[in-house]
């Protein structure tokens, strides 16, 4: 029993380390958690695989014992109480059980045997009657036998549930890898390169795995996480992914998803073909196939890179997929893109405005990828890019988020659409001004040499502006004031500043205002630009303003692409499920009879009266006993011995 | 036969009737679920055309065995029905819950549900009340207060359900889905199992005990609608949309329920054990039910509670083998769920086998409703948090 609690409490123990740290995370992460020392001292514990712990199986072996040895101890006991009356315990005995009671009754001995007989029948009670030598009759009474059932039901349950729990458990492979058969693969390389010690045969009792298999591709492995890395388990059958469906809610959740699969096995004479979805898995054999995730497989994307340094527009095609890594040489470095996933729909929720307008608690946002850009040294940019323009304040912007660490949220550089809807303006405008070659020609038409100043003034003037540009395209706006708190004394600062500005304004409207004779917009001399153009104007400097901190001067436009979804299988092999229910079944039952049914017994002991042999009086003794005893135990008995005593009886003792 | 006639004799005094109202009581249960079935029948698998039968049978056998649920069935019934009849009226937009008088101020979920809130307040106060002045009417107003307070909470979720479909069909769901909705099922079954304990055992004085638990969580459900507009009706994640839900999550609750009245009992327990040493004779004991009584109480419960969360655990596996591929994956609240049932298993063990009662056994309740609480609350709380990190 104590044994019984020490280990039900060191089950608790280890369930709440198992929750509370959390499992099977990178070794990498618990150093930077715990700090080397402690990572390994509790790695050398299990505690980062509590469940799969050497020494829990040997806790939960443990009990199996503990239980089984306490069940067989227990069965003769039991065994014998359940058929036991014990009808032959003397008077003397009788009066020594919890509850008694002594009346005498003036009915004769025949009369009483029948009545106590009824009695305890209709209080749904076993009888047994025994007569004694000395002339007393006994009747014993016996109810709730299944009582002691429950304590055998719950027991061996326990004993059914740890079968099935270690039938399902991976001791085997525990064994495979102490004897060094097995050594998980840790890295992630393809199929072919896992090393053959990695792999699992059909062989293997018990498994749970998953694989992500893209639609019309198909399967016939499966990937098992076992402690630091994973294993390969083969399986007997190959699973064709036919097709793969999603739905949403208005709120841009997924409402269901379901997959269509056909399962070919040599064993079978027809392939089987079933769709499976959340909640409705594939049963076939000891195997079950269950619908759990999703996410892209491949999806073929086009993309272009736009040079955001770069003087004239020179935009480089791309063409790739989800997963892949893409290498790309540039004049200022090699880089490497990671293209991380790609979005079909973006819920987010609308405004007040739209919501009144439309009626529509969320709108989409249109498709995005996901992606990373990482420099030679290995630092990493990630990006989010959306493919269609969202409206913000009443003008539509195409949306780019960036960030360095991922545990932050995404900054977002807003590229102001152009009247297409396009970003053509944009691309346009910022070559021109990343061009100092034609950005000088522009203003030289534009400020015209005028008779007051010198010819030196007039080349100094134009060449402020042209590093009063370069200062803005490499740091913005910032960037020119850091230029003046440097090179400016204390007290001009202020002035010099204000004229710095009001000349980078001059300039990039003049370059502004070229474009837009490019695109062939009239302009009137004494007319003004339209409101449309004056905003975008603004928004596009706020953009160049953030392009500095958009890491890597790449930016990557998602042209078309052709969705591949796939769908994330998990498939489980378990013996164990049905031993385990069966047990389970058990439990429950057993549960039920050990609160529910109590075991009574009665014992209701009918002697002549010798001393008045002239009249018929018998004495009479009733006894009871619960094995575990309530408060209502005494009522009850008390209630049958009112019962049992007619109006003429009278009671002599009552305890 | 002389026999047969004592037999006869016994049989008489032993026999319940099956009168005119178990009967009633029957027809109105069986009619009910066939309107209720004929209604939405097209809505529902097979699977809960049998839990709406298993569900009839089960509310026979509960009103015959204990009759006073049958007037809170027929009230919660007919309001229900008038909520949807006015719903209905308004042309099924839950927009009506802002112009209906009846819905708005009475018997929409939320307006039914603050009227919940308010009244298990007030009937807490009440209870010690009654304690206080030893008077049997403000207990009775107690006691009535918390029937009422039942039967609100029963119409809110009741109407809930009615509303998640009327919000958008998508969205339709029985409401034991969230934390919030979980959290009005839990003082319900709490509310009703004690009302059950409180007639059976006739004693008024356990009642502002339980109730603490119950205002807590009142205190919650208030803060977590104002706070973080949890009460706003979502639609259901995949794994969610399953039958099994109807049956594992209101076992649970039976279980939850009734754990927080043993430790409420366990807490009456202590505090009226500490008392007596002190004074025996102090009004207070002898106001409060006798220590055996409470003992045995907290004993019920928790046989009831742990036959209950038995079959939730062993149902939840079923469910998790069908939704997440495993019928037990070490997910935190399932494995919180086996802490919670090893500790009361520990708990009936060292009470069956060593014969433990009294005071060790209150204090062991008592620490249960922490765990319980832990389980219930705190996983949400701050474990499951752990598992929604991203990763780069
Ligand atoms: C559903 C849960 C359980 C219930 C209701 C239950 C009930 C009982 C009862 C009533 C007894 C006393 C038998 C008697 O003296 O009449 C007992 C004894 C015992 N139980 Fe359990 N039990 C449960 C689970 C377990 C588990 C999980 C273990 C695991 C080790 C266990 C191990 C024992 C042991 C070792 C004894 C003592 C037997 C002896 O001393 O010979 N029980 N249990």
């Amino acid at each position: 029993m104590n044994l019984a609690v020490t280990l039900l409490v060191m089950l608790s123990i280890a369930s709440v380390i198992g929750t509370v740290l959390q499992q099977n995370q990178t070794f990498q992460d618990y150093i930077i958690k715990f700090g080397p020392f402690w990572a390994d001292v509790f790695n050398s514990l299990g505690l980062y695989h509590v469940y799969g712990a050497a020494w829990f199986v040997l806790v939960l072996v443990f009990l199996l014992l503990s239980t089984s040895v306490c069940v067989t101890r227990n069965t003769p006991t039991f065994l014998k109480d359940i058929k036991q009356f014990s009808e032959k315990l003397s008077v003397n005995a009788l009066k020594h059980q919890p509850n008694h009671a002594t009346f005498e009754s003036t009915n004769s001995q025949q009369t009483e045997i029948e009545r106590a007989q009824a009695l305890l029948k209709t209080n749904g009670y076993k009888t047994k009657v025994h007569h004694k030598d000395d002339g007393g009759v006994t009747v014993a009474g016996l109810k709730g036998r299944w009582n002691r059932l429950g304590y055998f039901f719950t027991h061996i349950s326990i004993i059914v549930i740890c079968v099935g729990a270690l039938l399902d458990s991976n001791l085997l492979l525990k064994y495979r890898e102490l004897t060094g058969d097995l050594i998980p693969e840790t890295r992630t390389v393809s199929l072919d390169k896992v090393e053959q010690t990695a792999w699992m045969g059909p062989e293997n009792l018990s498994f749970r795995g998953s694989v992500n298999v893209p639609e019309g591709q198909k399967t016939d492995v499966l990937f098992l996480p076992y402690e630091n890395g994973y294993l390969v388990q083969k399986l007997p059958f190959s699973i064709d992914v036919k097709d793969f469906r999603i739905e949403y809610y208005d709120t841009g959740m997924p409402k269901s998803y379901e997959s269509d699969l056909i399962l070919t096995d040599p064993e079978l004479d027809e392939p089987i073909v079933k769709t499976i979805a959340v909640n409705h898995p594939l049963y076939y054999k000891n195997y079950a196939i269950y619908q759990s995730s999703f996410g892209d497989g491949g999806s073929i994307l086009n993309l272009d890179v736009h040079p955001l340094l770069s003087p004239i527009e020179n935009v480089m095609p791309l063409e790739t997929a989800v997963n892949k890594v893409e290498p790309l040489k540039t004049p200022i470095g090699k880089f490497r893109v990671e293209i991380n996933d790609f979005r079909l729909f973006n819920m987010v929720p609308t405004t007040e405005e739209e919501k009144a307008q439309t009626g529509k608690k969320f709108h989409n946002n249109g498709p995005s990828i996901i992606f990373k850009v990482r420099n030679e040294q290995g630092k990493a940019w990630e990006y989010e890019n959306y493919m269609m323009p969202s409206l913000q304040e009443d003008r539509w912007f195409f949306m780019t988020g960036v960030r360095t660490i991922n545990s932050e949220p995404f900054r977002y550089l807003f590229i102001p659409a152009d009247a297409n809807k396009t970003k053509t303006r944009f691309f346009q405008f910022l070559a021109l001004v990343n061009n100092p070659v034609e950005t000088s020609k522009i203003l030289r038409d534009a400020f015209p040499k005028t008779e007051q100043i010198t010819d030196k003034t007039y080349e100094l003037q134009i060449k402020l502006m042209q590093q009063l540009m370069n200062l803005f395209r490499a740091k913005g706006f910032e960037g020119i004031t850091e230029f003046v708190n440097k090179n400016v004394p204390e007290k001009e600062r202020e002035q010099v500043a204000e004229y710095y500005f009001s000349q980078s304004s001059f300039a990039l409207q003049s370059l502004y205002l070229t474009i837009l004779q490019k695109e062939g917009v009239k302009l009137a001399a004494d007319q003004d630009i339209s409101d449309f153009d004056k905003i975008w104007f603004e928004d596009a400097l706020n953009a160049f303003n953030g392009l500095s901190r958009y890491g890597p001067p790449m930016y990557f436009e998602l042209k078309s692409f052709k969705q591949i979804q796939a769908t994330g299988l998990q498939i489980t092999k378990s013996p164990g499920k049905d031993v385990v229910y069966f047990g389970s079944a058990m439990l429950i039952i057993g549960v039920f009879f050990l609160f529910y049914v109590r075991q009574k017994r009665i014992w209701i002991h009918i002697q002549a009266n010798d001393e008045n042999e002239n009249n018929d009086s018998v004495e009479i003794t009733v006894a009871g006993k619960d094995n575990k005893p309530l408060p209502e135990t005494e009522i009850e008995f008390n209630e049958l011995v009112k019962q049992i005593q007619q109006p003429t009886h009278n009671p002599t003792k009552t305890a | 036969m002389q026999t047969e006639s004592v037999t006869h004799e016994f049989n008489s005094s032993k026999q319940k009737a099956f009168g005119f109202r178990d009967v009633a009581w029957a027809l109105f249960v069986i009619v009910g679920s066939y309107l209720a079935w004929n209604q939405y029948g097209s809505l529902m698998d097979i699977y809960e055309d049998a839990i709406l039968a298993g569900a009839a049978i089960g509310l026979i056998w509960l009103g015959r065995m204990w009759p006073s649920f049958q007037p809170l069935t027929v009230v919660v019934a007919l309001l229900s029905v008038l909520a949807i009849y006015t719903y209905q009226a308004h042309g099924d937009v839950i927009t009506a819950n802002e112009q209906a008088f009846f819905l708005k101020y009475l018997i929409s979920s939320q307006s039914a549900i603050m009227w919940m809130n308010a009244l298990f307040i007030l009937a807490m106060v009440a209870y010690f009340l009654a304690l206080y002045q030893k008077s049997e009417f403000t207990g009775k107003v107690a006691t009535s207060m918390v029937w009422s307070a039942s039967a609100f909470g029963l119409i809110g979720m009741m109407v809930r359900w009615r509303e998640s479909y009327i919000i958008n069909m998508d969205y339709g769901h029985i409401p034991v889905s969230s934390l919030y909705e979980v959290f009005i099922l839990f003082v319900v079954m709490t509310a009703l199992i004690y009302l059950y304990y409180e007639q059976k055992y006739k004693t008024r004085t356990l009642g502002g005990f339980v109730m603490l638990v119950i205002a807590a969580a009142v205190g919650f459900i208030l803060w977590y609608t104002f706070d973080r507009e949890a009460h706003v009706i979502q639609p259901l994640v995949p794994a969610l949309k399953s039958w099994w839900m109807k049956i594992h999550v209101p076992a649970n609750f039976i279980g939850y329920g009734t754990f927080s009245i043993a430790a409420m009992v366990g807490l009456a327990y202590l505090i009226t054990a500490k008392v007596a040493e002190k004074n025996p004779d102090s009004t207070f004991v002898k106001r409060m039910p006798s220590l055996e009584l409470m003992d045995d109480v907290m004993y019920k419960n928790i046989a009831l509670g742990f036959a209950f969360f038995t079959i939730a655990t062993v149902l939840g596996a079923m469910w998790a083998a069908e939704a997440w591929g495993g019928y037990w994956s070490w997910d935190p609240k399932e494995t919180w769920a086996l802490i919670v049932w090893l500790n009361y298993a520990a708990w009936l063990h060292i009470r069956m086998s060593k014969g433990w009662r009294g005071k060790p056994m209150a204090w062991w309740a008592l620490i249960g409703l922490l765990i319980t609480t832990f389980a219930f609350l705190g996983v949400n709380m701050f474990l499951s948090g752990l598992h929604s990190y991203g990763e780069l």
